[in-house]
């Protein structure tokens, strides 16, 4: 049985940690569902008032603050409590010494929280969306037509069909992709990396590591440009996203070797 | 079974625990490691489990070095710690999921041991008192019939009745190939049970020795009056309890909380006996 990666063992480690980490999943499911709804409820064009945006379709523009802000706290939140157990002395030892590679327990860690925490919430989202869709798509004629600027009032379209069927959406989409895993990559080696108060600790550091950043950018900016305006420098949109693919595929990748390296010299 | 050598190890660099420290454990023994609070008897033994890394030297542990955290060498290894975790789940639930991590799992001496200890396998492991979830900890360490049972403190929390069900069964455990390591500070929870002692102090093993190779050269007598001979003695109602050089090869039982403060007092003076 190979000491690095087994599948049988996988499969088990996978099983066990669902008993440990699976209510509190469900429960922040549960959760989720819950607050989409209500942003849902309230937010939703009714038949009174003014319902439209500023092309006079129905207003539905809450949906991708919504989808981002929430996407952005489910995600960090699931990953930065999944290793988070290792702060606790009992609970670190016991995982520890689990009979279990260290790889096949970072797997685990991104099985649960890339995988199956993007999926879920993908689907919860867009099965809410759909419905809501829907449901507004069915009232449709009760909507004022006076308030639209079309004669016409168009339906609403789902936030998924939006996406796939704009060449424009697909293409940061496309580029964007690696953004949650980032944001992924940074939450989980926070768990593994700080003993207590994770998500807080975590997020202190990124704010003071991009402050740094970008104050050193800035900087060297000024060193080497001045106040020179660049002409002669064009710089393609679509070079633009590749690059932000790219840098944020790699940041990923790097903090996730780094997470595995923490796991693997982890001390109790 | 196990080879440490020239071990150093320390959670700060001005402060090391251990220095150049070197033993060897074999198979088919029950050692007990003592020492004072603070003497380095649960960082040996997470050591031991590669739970904390040495600064140098080399650790052998049946050929794997316990850093590297190995499925096969920590199938092979039972660490129960002083302080520990069992989640909120049935008893049955808990050996499901873990129990199949461990292939020699044995669940027929698992279900025996919980009898033994009087907890019924249905309970819930939450609605259990600290002692019984120790003893599910304990079953379930030694069902998985790991070569190295590693116990930290493993009769704190237990009443007396299952301080002497715990030694019955820990001596019915030890196989010849298997090793078992018991740090306690309570020396006469030990009594009976181990048959090999090992004292830590001042950063390295003051002591190791079998009870038998200890009472062959020591002997432990109560004493009316002190005598040149009495290595270390401790006043007592009706005199001193002294440890004295065997010389008449008489039988004496060991008493381990003297053997303990003797050489914690007089380490010089036991080192000629024990090289």
């Amino acid at each position: 049985m190979s000491n690095i990666f087994n599948l049988n063992r996988f499969g088990l480690l996978l099983k066990r940690q669902w008993l440990d980490f699976g209510k509190v999943y469900l429960l922040t499911l549960v959760i989720l569902v819950a607050v989409i709804f209500s942003f849902y409820c309230y937010f939703i064009p009714s038949p009174i008032g003014d319902n439209f945006d500023y092309d006079g379709n129905l207003d539905m523009r809450f949906r991708y603050g919504l989808f981002i802000f929430l996407g952005f706290l489910f995600i960090s939140i699931t990953s930065s409590s999944y290793f988070s157990i290792l702060g606790q002395k009992p609970r670190a030892i016991q995982e520890l010494m689990l009979p279990a590679s260290t790889f096949e327990k970072f797997a685990g860690a991104l099985f649960y929280t890339a995988f199956l925490a993007v999926i879920s919430y993908l689907l919860i989202f867009y099965i809410i969306d759909l419905g809501f869709v829907k449901y507004v798509n069915s009232h449709l004629s009760e909507f004022k037509m006076e308030s639209a600027k079309h004669s016409h009032l168009n339906g609403v379209e789902s936030i998924s069909k939006q996406v796939t069927s704009d060449k424009n959406y697909l293409t940061y989409l496309s580029s964007y992709f690696p953004i949650p895993f980032l944001v992924i990559s940074i939450f989980l080696l926070g768990s593994v990396y700080f003993n207590r108060f994770h998500y807080i600790k975590t997020a202190i550091s990124v704010a003071i590591f991009s402050a740094i950043t970008f104050y050193m950018i800035y900087k060297a900016s000024i060193l080497f440009i001045g106040d020179k305006v660049m002409r002669n420098v064009m710089v393609q949109k679509d070079e633009i996203l590749l690059w932000i693919f790219l840098v944020s595929a790699a940041i990923t990748l790097s903090l996730w070797l780094i997470t595995y390296i923490r796991l693997k010299e982890k001390e109790v | 079974m196990i080879k440490v050598n020239n071990l150093n190890f320390g959670y700060s660099k001005h402060q090391p625990l251990f220095k150049n420290m070197s033993f060897q454990l074999s198979a088919g023994h029950i050692y007990g490691l003592l020492g004072k609070n603070g003497a380095g008897k649960s960082s040996l033994l997470k050591n031991l489990a590669g739970l904390v890394y040495a600064k140098s030297g080399t650790l052998d542990v049946f050929g794997f070095d316990p850093s590297s955290r190995q499925p096969a060498m920590l199938e092979q290894i039972c660490f129960i710690p002083e302080e520990f975790y069992l989640p909120a789940i049935k008893i049955d639930a808990y050996l499901k999921a873990n129990a199949p991590f461990y292939k020699n799992f044995n669940h027929d001496y698992f279900t025996d041991l919980m009898k033994e200890f009087d907890i019924p396998v249905s309970q819930k492991l939450t609605n259990m008192s600290y002692g019984q979830k120790k003893k599910v900890i304990i079953a379930f360490g030694l069902a998985t019939q790991a070569k190295l049972i590693i116990m930290d403190e493993p009769t704190n929390g237990l009443d007396i009745p299952s301080k002497t069900q715990f030694r019955k069964i820990m001596a019915s455990a030890l196989t010849d190939d298997r090793c078992i390591v018991i740090s306690t500070h309570q020396v006469r929870d030990l009594d009976n049970l181990i048959d090999t002692v090992i004292i830590l102090d001042e950063n390295n093993i003051a002591l190791q020795a079998s009870i038998e190779e200890i009472t062959e050269k020591l002997t432990f007598k109560k004493v009316k009056e002190m005598d040149p001979s009495i290595i270390y003695a401790e006043p007592s109602l009706s005199g001193f309890h002294a440890v004295m050089p065997n010389y008449h090869q008489e039988d004496s039982k060991l008493d381990m909380e003297l053997l303990f403060n003797a050489i914690l007092t007089e380490k010089t003076k036991f080192k000629p006996y024990f090289n």
